[in-house]
């Protein structure tokens, strides 16, 4: 499986990178974006079977990005990795479509407990 | 009777607070085992700042400031490099920032909402407000003098010019 990892922090994305590693999952391709703009192309491009995502970017946040990919007919299966994690961040991810919300900082726990239903 | 003005941060947050939530990103972010100690240590002659604004019912900044070396050996430590890999300005910035992004992010949720979080910056710290809208964790990591900054702006934002002046 393919996974998008996005996020404008090259260090947060070999964090998140390394994290799913830990996890477990190291069997996957795993691709980067640094903004939702190049995530949303990325998409259409690559055809990941998971978008991780930031919420903060310049050029398109996390949740532009997730909202123009379901306008745009897109369905892949998105999760936010952020720093924030709000109830009203995550109510805002889900009615946008997200499968979930993981806020900074995170454990490989963390990640087992949201991914785990999404690759297996 | 209703205020007329922001809380200020001593109000709204605890130190105790600050140093629960670097208490779990510290772990994370820098390495298992690793520990913002809340022990103050002589301060560096020469620091670096990295922070996020926060806009919203409470306006300000999470800052965190160290020695450029500290801000090297952290970002060692993030990148979990070895020798010979060095870290460059750009990575230093980036994880300072990212590091001043999740500890502002975690202080955000703690505060009135809503509210936004800006993008990491890095560089002289900006100035702190009033007095009592500023809350500090003065501490370290491995030996090294750090300190988290929560403060309010100096100026006050567009949104509140039309309120009544306060004494």
């Amino acid at each position: 499986m393919k996974i998008l990892v996005t996020d404008d922090s090259r260090v947060m994305r070999q964090i998140v990178i390394r994290t799913l590693r830990q996890a477990g999952y190291d069997d996957h391709d795993i691709i980067q974006a640094a903004d939702g703009k190049e995530a949303f192309d990325m998409v259409a491009a690559e055809k990941p079977d998971l978008v991780l995502s930031d919420w903060n970017m310049p050029e398109m946040t996390g949740i532009e990005c997730l909202e123009a990919l379901r306008a745009s007919g897109s369905q892949v299966p998105f999760g936010f990795v952020t720093s924030e994690g709000s109830p009203e961040m995550r109510d805002k991810a889900a009615n946008a479509g997200a499968l979930f919300l993981i806020a900074k900082p995170f454990t490989e726990d963390t990640f087992r407990d949201a991914l785990d239903g999404v690759l297996s | 009777m209703t205020l007329s003005h922001a809380q200020p941060i001593t109000e709204l947050l605890d130190v105790e607070t600050v140093q629960s939530i670097a208490d779990e990103v510290w772990p994370s972010l820098v390495g298992d085992g690793e520990a913002f100690v809340p022990v103050p240590v002589a301060p560096p002659a020469e620091v670096v700042s990295a922070w996020v604004t926060i806009s919203g019912p409470w306006n300000g900044a999470v800052v965190l400031t160290c020695a450029p070396a500290t801000a090297a050996a952290l970002t060692e430590n993030v990148l979990m490099t070895r020798p010979p890999t060095v870290v460059d300005d750009e990575d230093v910035a980036d994880a300072l920032g990212e590091l001043a992004n999740v500890l502002g992010g975690n202080i955000k949720s703690v505060l009135p909402g809503p509210s936004a979080l800006g993008l990491p910056q890095i560089g002289t710290a900006p100035p702190t407000g009033r007095l009592d809208d500023v809350r500090r964790l003065t501490g370290q990591w491995r030996g090294q003098s750090l300190t988290i900054s929560v403060q309010g702006v100096t100026v006050a934002p567009h949104t509140e010019r039309n309120e009544v002046p306060q004494q």
